[in-house]
């Protein structure tokens, strides 16, 4: 379970979150909706810590750290408990696709490195690259890099995975592969807060939508609640902004 | 006097002059090894902003990139003992080649430490960010992530500076040092054939510059399979 509590953050006069609330649930697909510099991507970086939040609280499980009072063990033992997947993967580049799998296993966990590899093989099967485990990240398409990286948060078994627009990056003939891999994920029930544009993924499966703009919440619900029926007017006007845009039908 | 330039004396020095490689070869050692290790300190100074420290670092990094080598070893081995000597430490009695190597390993921390520190900064920062996400701490992610690939960027930079440190050993003779330029001229003093002995140093530092190019070059396809 993730709490968000009333997170605050700015960038000298620019207030990117002015109080924001979240809660998922165990096992919980959020997505979160949101116009450019809405302040999505920051949020989901104050929850583990690569951004400092000023002001509010976080829970994930049994911890509770507030934002701006948090030591280094906490911050460390939140990101032990959270994995991340980035709009532009950020493999490790020095290496191969099977040791960026390992890498958070063995150096951050302490797990023996041949169980370690066991996982790693795994976790590089269930994204469909049993054949890659020796491939450096130059040699992967945008596509192939992006499973690998989802490979290396779930291989974590951490108690969320923050997904940042995760397929932003890609050529459109990719971005199929890497949805498809991420209703796997959900699929197990692994916790997913998911920024994204993909508006089919959203609504096929979140549980929860959240809309954000100016820094807040501005909506909240269901993909059916949020999709067909929102109440707010700058909701009404995102999405057919949004599907007009990326000419999706719902 | 004879012929102006006799070729067979170049080959007749040699011996001579190529016994005081030792001299030079440790020039380049400890310029190379003391530099690169105060190189860290001061690229660390650098990349962490450290108060006060950081500026002087500019400054002197500029300073030494800026003045030419001779006149920096001019400025240690004169000012040096002055300023020793006001903590009372006397070092006028000194080997001049300690002078030497210290001027070179100060020299050289200039040069490798903005190699370091502009190979650490060109690692993306994304790099970090992921290596945190994974739960590595920042000397992990420093150790694991950021310095591996730095290594990779810095190494033909690094390379091109030892050769350029080599050839820079050749001042060391202006305080009298008796390395192969030193004998070279102490050759040419003494017989009057100036020019044979100082084409038998070209000689060496040509084919010691090939050697050391060629090595970096063959090391870096063999540290480093992956890079780019
Ligand atoms: N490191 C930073 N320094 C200064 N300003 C920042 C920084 N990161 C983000 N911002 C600002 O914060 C605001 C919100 O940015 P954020 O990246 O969170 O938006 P977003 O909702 O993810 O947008 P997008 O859909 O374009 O990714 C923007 O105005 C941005 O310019
Ligand atoms: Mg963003």
């Amino acid at each position: 379970m993730i709490r968000v509590r009333d997170a605050r953050k700015s960038f000298g006069k620019n207030e990117v979150l002015r109080g924001v609330s979240l809660d998922v649930k165990k096992g919980e697909v959020v997505v979160i909706l949101g116009p450019s510099g809405s302040g999505k991507t920051t949020l989901l970086r104050c929850i583990n810590f690569l951004e400092n939040a000023d002001d509010g609280e976080l829970t994930i499980g049994d911890l509770s750290v507030r934002f701006k009072h948090a030591t280094k063990r906490e911050i460390l033992s939140v990101r032990r408990r959270t994995a991340m997947v980035f709009q532009n993967y950020n493999l490790f580049n020095n290496k191969n696709a099977l040791e960026n799998v390992m890498e958070g296993l063995v150096t951050a966990r302490g797990i023996p490195v041949s169980e370690a590899r066991e996982t790693a093989k795994r976790e590089l099967d269930k994204v469909g690259l049993s054949d890659k485990y020796e491939a450096w990240p130059s040699q992967l398409s945008g596509g192939q890099q992006q499973r690998v990286a989802i490979a290396r948060a779930v291989s974590l078994n951490p108690e969320v995975i923050l997904f940042d627009e995760p397929t932003s990056a890609l050529d459109p003939e990719l971005v199929g592969e890497v949805l498809a891999v991420m209703r796997d994920v959900a699929r197990e029930g692994i916790t997913m807060v998911v920024v994204t544009h993909e508006m089919s993924f959203a609504s096929d499966i979140a549980d929860h939508v959240v809309f954000m703009d100016g820094g807040v919440i501005v909506e909240e619900g269901t993909p059916r609640e949020i999709f067909t029926r929102p109440k707010e007017q700058r909701t009404r006007q995102f999405l057919d902004r949004i599907l007009l845009k990326y000419d999706y039908a719902i | 006097m004879g012929k102006l330039f006799d070729i067979a004396l170049v080959f007749e020095y040699m011996p001579a002059i190529f016994s005081r490689v030792s001299v030079t070869l440790l020039i380049v050692s400890v310029s190379v090894v003391g530099g690169t290790l105060l190189g860290f300190l001061l690229a660390a100074v650098r990349l962490y902003r450290m108060p006060l420290l950081n500026g002087a670092a500019v400054f002197y990094i500029s300073f030494v990139r800026g003045t030419p080598v001779i006149i920096q070893m001019f400025i240690v081995y004169y000012a040096l003992p002055i300023l020793l000597s006001q903590v009372d430490i006397n070092i006028n009695r000194w080997n001049k080649l300690y002078f030497v190597l210290i001027s070179y390993a100060l020299n050289n921390a200039a040069f490798m430490a903005e190699i370091i520190r502009s190979a650490i900064a060109s690692v993306p920062v994304g790099q970090t960010e992921a290596a945190h996400s994974v739960g590595l701490s920042g000397f992990q992610a420093l150790r694991r992530i950021v310095l591996p690939q730095a290594f990779c960027t810095a190494f033909p930079a690094f390379g091109t500076r030892v050769v350029g440190a080599l050839q820079d050993t050749s001042l060391a003779f202006t305080l009298g040092i008796l390395d192969m330029l030193g004998q070279a001229q102490a050759i040419g003093v003494r017989t009057y054939h100036v020019l044979e002995g100082y084409v038998a140093v070209a000689l060496f530092f040509i084919a010691a510059s090939l050697l050391l190019e060629k090595g970096f070059a063959w090391a870096g396809k063999k540290l480093l399979p992956n890079a780019g």
